[in-house]
């Protein structure tokens, strides 16, 4: 007997001597879990609180001084909010919801920010580990739900795991193409203390997943070469500029070859508008030159893009005579539509950085005009009617205005549809990170919840949402949370009374038969008011300036609604489908 | 169609199964037969995947989209005079007093296959072999009377001189051996 109370007494002195606090002092799951946000730099969360994420809630209440969180009012609303976030910041968005309801209701921006790769980490509460599987009161198999839409995703059923997985979840989340990770928080696991001293280790490395960031230099040299021949080089960019942070890479890129260059829709803003050697933007919507000269270049250089449909229409006959350098951090987006002459496995930064010693500059002036050429074209056909300033105030005119009052520095949400289109033809985007729009997915309602997110991550930026009719009512009631949170958000819902881009299709290609696109809407801005936030109505032109100045003057959040020309169409366009060579001017 | 068999070295986790058969629903590709098992190294799972398809570059984006999968250490895909592979079938046979008798010499010599379980009026056959080779047998055993039949999935090794663990991560080919 004597001989074990030694033993008892000496681990006790061991354990007294490594200083581990007694267990009923270790933290628990969901203290760990605000420790974990900490330790990654998180200083804002969007979300909504319920039953089996409450624990977690409980340990929020003592972080509120580190962790700013934004109360929203749908969980679709923190999703976006938080892509927002991420999109303008480059940080991790982070979202926290309740098990059930709280988890579906974050599919579509999940959904949203893997096809626009776009860093999340969303913890969805789930029911106690004993009640998995038997339909327990809001019990959702997140899991399953989220497999196809997410990076990755994880179910915590220990507070034990929790340093461990969350280093992991911000890791997959942020590097390689980002995307959204998924991490179902059991109510026990969130509840109940750990075992052991809270440590957290960032990953760095995992051994069934390596991005691959710096390219291989064969790769390189093959572009090189390819790009050095090149007679009628064409460099087409996307998202993955901004999300590289290359925008200074490419500029310089751009500027030592002297190549034209054009972007994809998400890649707007990583190239200043006015520099000579951008040419626009490309896609069913871009504009002329862009669009067409992707069928006159011999070697067209894509960096960090996916070949979207939306950006080659019938990709069988997009640039097919052209050799193609395909710079791409996902190796399975290479050649998953093009064929491509010279792949470019790596960080779209990285591999600029490697190519610039290797290319040279070229006389491509001639070839430069003949984009020039085809501007002017658009120009007369598409532009000058756009903002001729006659009958109803036309979109474009909207924007070209809020462009000039803003210098072409503010940053630009905008919805889904037809002003999505007319923002992206007619803002003069001078500073990157300007233009965030839902591109892959296309979901209405993205602008509203996206521009408080992205006013929560570039607070001292001009935040400007441009809104459809229809999208606006898709997630209204965030109007709640922007009233709540007291963000200087500025909106424009450009009005025309109909779901814009469907009637278009309607009128242009199902013979006019408009089915069920008329919108009988409420008046926006006694709603608005409702919530608290100031707002007027635009209808005539004489008083758009003053009221795109009234917006901006506004040290609060504001709602600008300018009533538009009803059946206006977005040219040019390229019918879905079709080849580029198609694209219709009016 | 040509018939493919992929290879893929994965965590052993929760869930992964789901998360690769997930690929081939999204791109409609019917899964014709699946093998999982741990291999050798602790905590990597090796799964066998059967695929027929008549476009080889569609497989290769299967390939390259399943190896996107962040648990997943290495995908292979083959064609058939890639690998050695093999099926393993068992057939519940009816040998009623009365019926007709088993030539278990010819199952044996001809057909490899193996009697394992006598029971009082039938008997369990095994017979490892192709695809092919196990319905030959299929076809020669039935006027018996097949009671039963199953068929696993394919395993399959690649006729290189290496292991597929030589294309594995550095960290798992140095994990311990597993027995």
């Amino acid at each position: 007997m004597g001989n074990l109370l030694e033993v008892e007494a000496k681990q006790e002195t061991f354990a007294i001597s490594l200083e581990q606090p007694q267990k009923k002092d270790f933290l628990s799951g969901a203290q760990a879990m605000m420790e974990c946000l900490l330790a990654e730099g998180v200083d804002t969360i969007f979300g909504y609180p319920g039953g089996a994420i409450m624990p977690t809630y409980d340990a929020l209440y003592d972080y509120i001084d580190r962790l700013n969180h934004i109360l929203v009012r749908h969980e679709q609303g923190a999703g976006h909010a938080a892509q927002g976030y991420a999109r303008v910041s480059g940080k991790t968005g982070v979202c926290l919801v309740t098990s059930g309801p709280g988890g579906t209701n974050l599919i579509t921006p999940i959904a949203d920010a893997i096809i626009d790769c776009t860093p999340l980490v969303c913890i969805v509460g789930q029911v106690k580990s004993t009640l998995l599987g038997t339909d327990a009161f809001q019990e959702t198999d997140m899991i399953g739900v989220t497999t196809p839409v997410c990076k990755w995703n994880y179910q915590i059923t220990s507070a034990d795991e929790v340093p461990e997985i969350m280093a992991k979840a911000f890791y997959i989340a942020q590097t390689g193409k980002p995307g959204p990770v998924v991490i179902d928080f059991t109510r026990d696991a969130q509840a109940n203390k750990m075992t052991e001293k809270f440590e957290y280790r960032k990953v760095n490395k995992l051994v069934t997943y390596r991005p691959r960031i710096v390219p291989k230099q064969d790769q390189i040299e093959k572009a090189a070469e390819l790009i050095n021949k090149a007679k009628r080089p064409y460099i087409l960019f996307g998202h993955g500029v901004l999300i590289a942070d290359a925008v200074q890479e490419l500029l310089e890129f751009v500027e030592k070859t002297d190549m034209p260059c054009a972007s994809t829709l998400l890649g707007l803003s990583a190239m200043p508008i006015d520099h000579p050697n951008y040419m626009g933007w490309l896609g069913m919507h871009g504009m002329y030159a862009p669009n067409v000269m992707t069928d006159q270049c011999d070697v067209l250089i894509a960096i960090g893009m996916r070949f979207d449909d939306r950006v080659t229409g019938d990709s069988t006959k997009f640039a097919k005579q052209a050799k193609i350098v395909h710079i791409e951090i996902d190796p399975s987006e290479i050649e998953k539509i093009k064929k491509t002459e010279a792949p470019v496995v790596g960080d779209a930064k990285e591999a600029l950085k490697m190519l610039m010693p290797l290319v040279k500059k070229g006389d491509f002036t001639g070839w430069k005009n003949e984009f020039r050429k085809l501007d002017a074209r658009e120009h007369q056909k598409v532009t000058l009617r756009d903002l001729k300033g006659e009958g109803k105030i036309k979109m474009a005119e909207v924007v070209a205005m809020l462009s000039d009052k803003t210098n072409g520095e503010a940053c630009i949400v905008v919805d889904v549809g037809q002003h999505q289109m007319v923002a992206a033809r007619y803002y003069q985007f001078r500073k990157p990170h300007s233009y965030i729009a839902s591109g892959g997915l296309g979901t209405m309602g993205f602008a509203i919840p996206a521009s408080f997110g992205a006013k929560m991550g570039a607070p001292h930026r001009e935040v400007v949402g441009i809104i459809g009719d229809g999208c606006f009512q898709m997630t209204i009631q965030e109007l709640g949370t922007i009233a709540q949170s007291g963000l200087a958000v500025k909106m424009i819902i450009l009005n025309n009374n109909y779901l814009g881009m469907v009637r278009q299709w309607q009128q242009l290609f199902f013979d006019n038969r408009y089915s069920f696109v008329e919108l009988k809407n409420p008046d926006f801005i006694t709603i608005a008011k409702g919530f608290g936030i100031e707002g007027h109505t635009c209808s005539e032109r004489e008083t758009l300036s003053d009221s795109l100045d009234k917006m901006l003057k506004s040290d609060k959040a504001y709602l600008l609604e300018v009533l538009v020309e009803k059946e206006e169409n977005v040219f040019p366009m390229v019918p879905a489908g079709t080849s580029v060579s198609e694209i219709r001017l009016e | 169609m040509t018939t493919y068999t992929i290879c893929v070295f994965t965590e052993n986790s929760i869930g992964l199964l789901n998360k690769i058969t997930i690929i081939f629903t999204r791109r409609r590709i019917n899964i014709e037969s699946l093998t999982v098992s741990e291999t050798e190294r602790k905590g990597i799972s090796r799964f066998t995947i059967v695929i027929k398809h008549d476009k080889r570059e569609e497989v290769e984006k299967l390939v390259r989209q399943i190896r996107k999968i962040v648990e997943v250490a290495a995908v292979f895909g083959y064609l058939n005079e890639d690998i050695v592979y093999n099926e393993i079938a068992l057939y519940k046979i009816s040998t009623p007093i009365d019926g007709k008798v088993i030539d278990v010499e010819n199952i044996n010599k001809v057909h490899k296959a193996w009697v394992v379980y006598w029971g009082l009026d039938y008997v369990v056959i095994e017979k490892t072999g192709t695809e092919r080779e196990i319905f030959d047998f299929f076809k020669y055993i039935k006027p018996h009377g097949i009671i039963e039949f199953v068929r696993s999935g394919r395993v399959a090794v690649g006729k290189t001189p290496q292991g597929l663990i030589e294309y594995l991560p550095e960290e798992i080919a140095e994990w311990e051996y597993y027995l």
